[in-house]
């Protein structure tokens, strides 16, 4: 495009916006810091000790103005991060991997779900214990996800040939219509809707069966690191304490998702439901003694080796701890 | 209206509820369908929670309809005063309709930030085109005798478009303005999908997930209900407008299309643009490399890098998976639609019966009919072709209905006094009236093929462009991604052209009127 396509009106019209954009980014600036948290998906419980973080101020405290960007179903979490419209986002160990393959400079700062939430889902009648008990069986699943299925197998010497994979969306109606005979899903999501509308399901939490991937991750990168070590470090604190006032009441957090966001459809006692079984997932002796988001050397070593059946190969420095040490420093 | 109107009128909707009820019956405990009365109490007890979420959607429908229509009204009007532009104005804007939404979409979230941004954007990419090449078709259905009289009296372009174009053009600008209201709307809820905070598109996702059917059904069917009313809201002004118009005469002219060499030219001004603006856009937005790829990094992933044959190999074995869906699909539908509209014509009495089940199926945000279809049709191949069908079938119908009663009264007239039946007036005067107008539809179903069955594998199926798209967006391969769109937009503008040169052939026959300069 040329520039004498400009006009001179135009030209003073955005000199003018620009200006008063400027004037406002300076004037927020002098009181607090602004910084953008992309969530991986649409707004529930999921993220609940951020809400209770933003609602109690204990991001506005150390002088951070967090915006909580939603995420959906086509919504990237990697491309805000990188641009910086995002300070922090929430990804998992396999997707950061691959972000990195392709030239993502990120790096994991804090690990919400230690535990893996992928489960395969079944029903009492035909059920799916141990991994073993998946040959011969019709499971739904994303094709995308056949690397995941694949590495079960491998972990288990389950034969991967004798399952048959039958591509659906994500939802737990291919399974109560019989159409498959289980679902490849998370722990907290379709069981949960299931166990809302009176179907009861057997899941087989895969990290369980040596599946170890650190999912709901924090990631930033690795140029954030060195030039807003504040923020994140006021970023991740404030996730500390909001995830300690979940964890210490899972109810009150499902009711503050549901006051905070009238409008996403959310059902109370599903939210409740769901609050409560995440928990396992995200604390455990390890969190207790060190804090909310901390990670071991050893599920470190774990992941690599996952995450190679994965075919990913990643470095033990994808996983930065300097900002939970500085926290734990105080 | 007599009683037995009103009968008429109604039987189709009391019809169509009988048929939803008794399905939902025999399918109780799969999770699948709710009924009219579950429905109705889900809906009543979230009255305003639908009312908040369906105002967000609906605003941002109206603001894309009304912005997408507005581009095309004007780009239209550019390209009839300065024909010479035409070829580059279509090009780009096809271009432009054919970007796969499942990568446009977080392309979009990741420029505009939070907010209404991306969701006013695809409803308004969803309908511009559209109205682009009805309208453009209305521009050109004009007795040529009547531009002659506008040269003799000295008059030039401006003139022509003003005082006859324009005028012409009209009942084709509404056929468009209706095809555009669902199609806004559609937009609008898949935009949603990229990180919305409320809207119907938001819910949707929620409630599929949640498998709360009787929600599921509830929104889809507001969704429909007000995209038939909106369908029908276009349609009583199109009557209230058109009313006093004079029949438009059917006079022959000598057909000069442009020449082979012109259309050459035109390619290669419209590859040019489109490089240019790729890049450039990238260069001028100041995109971050990561998330952008220029034309320079998709050429080095499908031929020079050291994994080019592999990402060759992945991207043209999905391109094959889906193109064995669209192809067949999109050939069903076009003929359906043709053919359901020649119906109508011979038996009118049928219309208020299939009119409304052929806006409702268009209409059903095909987000939530998928998984119908799928279940009655398999997870195979028949389930996607038949939605590509649905989708491409109604802009189909509501064109040939639009072009079989463009058949010129004089004509039919004339007919009328050789006391010709029904069936021949159809054969002879009606269908080759409708072939402008049926081939119109027939070159921008094509994008909407594509849309439809990159959408149905993403949300279902797991296989072919759409869920390859979907995968490299969410495992960060922008590469793949970029490469992807590509690949679909450019099979899309091949596609297109193709229709457009078997369609040059057939209306320098049937209506050359269509192919004059």
């Amino acid at each position: 495009m040329s520039s004498r396509m400009i006009s001179r009106r135009g030209l003073l019209a955005g000199g003018a916006f620009g200006a008063l954009l400027a004037g406002g980014l300076t004037r927020a600036h002098a009181q607090t810091v602004q910084a953008g948290f992309q969530l991986s998906w649409l707004h529930s419980v999921q993220f609940a000790g951020s809400y209770l973080a933003l609602e109690n101020g204990w991001w506005q405290e150390s002088g951070l103005q967090v915006s909580l960007l939603q995420g959906g179903p086509n919504a990237p979490v990697e491309p805000p991060v990188v641009a910086g419209t995002a300070l922090v986002g929430i990804s998992a160990a396999d997707y950061a991997a691959s972000a990195i393959e392709q030239g993502g400079d990120f790096r994991i700062i804090g690990v919400a779900m230690q535990k893996n939430p992928f489960v395969i889902a079944s029903l009492p009648a035909n059920p799916v214990n141990v991994p073993a008990d998946l040959q011969g069986k019709r499971i739904g699943m994303a094709i995308a996800n056949t690397p995941v299925l694949k590495a079960l197998c491998s972990l288990n010497n389950v034969d991967f040939n004798a399952i048959t994979i039958v591509p659906t969306q994500y939802s737990a109606q291919p399974l109560v219509s019989n159409e498959v005979d289980c679902l490849l899903c998370w722990e907290t999501d379709l069981p949960v809707a299931m166990a809302m509308n009176g179907i009861k399901a057997v899941t087989m939490l895969m990290a369980d069966h040596g599946y170890s991937l650190h999912s709901q991750t924090y990631i930033t990168t690795r140029d954030s690191l060195a030039s807003r070590r504040k923020d994140l470090v006021a970023l991740m604190a404030g996730e500390l304490r909001g995830w300690q006032a979940y964890h210490s009441d899972t109810d009150a957090a499902a009711e503050l998702t549901l006051r905070m966001f009238p409008d996403a459809g959310l059902d109370l006692a599903t939210q409740k439901l769901q609050a409560k079984r995440q928990v396992p997932l995200m604390f455990s002796d390890l969190t207790d003694a060190n804090g909310f988001g901390w990670w071991s050397d050893e599920s470190v070593a774990a992941n690599i080796r996952t995450l190679a059946l994965l075919g990913h190969k990643v470095s033990p420095d994808l996983w930065d701890r300097s900002i939970l040490d500085e926290i734990q420093a105080g | 209206m007599r009683t037995r109107d009103w009968l008429a009128v109604l039987l189709g909707p009391v019809l169509l509820l009988i048929g939803w009820q008794l399905l939902a019956t025999g399918l109780e405990g799969k999770a699948l369908l709710a009924g009219p009365v579950e429905v109705l109490h889900w809906l009543t007890q979230n009255i305003g929670l639908v009312a908040r979420a369906l105002g967000r959607t609906l605003g941002n429908a109206a603001l894309g309809y009304l912005a997408g229509n507005l581009i095309a009204i004007v780009l239209t009007g550019i390209g009839i005063l300065f024909p010479k532009l035409l070829g580059v104005i279509g090009g780009l804007a096809l271009v432009l309709f054919c970007l796969p939404l499942i990568a446009t979409g977080p392309i979009l979230r990741s420029l505009m930030g939070q907010g209404e941004g991306p969701q006013i954007t695809l409803a308004a990419l969803a309908v511009s085109y559209t109205s682009l090449v009805t309208l453009l078709t209305g521009l050109r259905a004009v007795p040529s005798a009547w531009l002659d009289l506008v040269h003799v009296y000295g008059r030039k372009r401006f003139a022509e478009l003003w005082f006859v174009r324009a005028r012409a053009a009209l009942p084709y600008l509404f056929a468009g303005l209706q095809i555009a209201a669902p199609a806004a709307f559609l937009g609008a809820m898949v935009g949603e999908f990229t990180g919305a905070e409320r809207g119907l598109g938001v819910l949707t996702i929620r409630y599929i997930r949640a498998l709360d059917v009787a929600a599921l059904w509830g929104i889809s069917v507001v969704a429909t209900v007000v995209s038939i009313m909106a369908y029908a809201a276009v349609g009583m002004m199109a009557r209230l407008v058109l009313h006093d118009l004079p029949p438009v005469v059917l006079l022959s002219s000598p057909a000069s299309g442009r020449c082979g060499k012109g259309r050459f030219r035109d390619a290669v001004v419209l590859v040019v643009a489109v490089l240019l603006l790729w890049w450039g856009g990238i260069r001028l937005l100041g995109l971050n490399p990561f998330l952008a790829k220029g034309p320079l990094d998709v050429a080095a992933a499908l031929t020079w890098s050291a994994e080019a044959s592999e990402s060759r190999a992945a991207l043209f074995l999905a391109f094959r998976q889906s193109l064995g869906f669209a192809l067949p699909g999109y050939l069903i539908g076009l003929g359906v639609g043709a053919g359901l509209a020649m119906l109508l014509v011979l038996v009118p009495a049928v219309v208020p019966l299939i009119m409304p089940i052929a806006v409702a199926l268009r209409a059903v945000p095909i987000v939530t009919t998928a998984p119908v279809f799928v279940l009655f049709l398999g997870r195979g191949a028949t389930g996607t072709i038949t939605l590509v069908a649905v989708m491409v079938f109604f802009p189909a119908l509501v064109a040939c209905i639009h072009g079989l009663r463009q058949a010129p009264g004089q004509v039919l007239d004339v007919f009328d006094v050789y006391a010709a039946g029904p069936f021949r007036k159809l054969l002879y005067a009606r269908i080759p009236a409708m072939l402008p107008a049926l081939f119109a539809a027939a070159r921008m179903s094509v994008p909407t093929a594509v849309l439809a069955v990159t959408v149905v594998e993403w949300l279902t199926t797991g296989r072919g462009l759409g869920s390859l798209m979907a995968l490299s967006a969410s495992t960060s391969n922008y590469r793949m991604l970029w490469s992807a769109v590509f690949l679909v937009t450019l099979f899309s503008v091949l596609s297109h052209a193709a229709v457009a040169s078997l369609e040059r052939h057939v209306l320098r026959i049937y209506a050359p009127e269509q192919v004059r300069q």
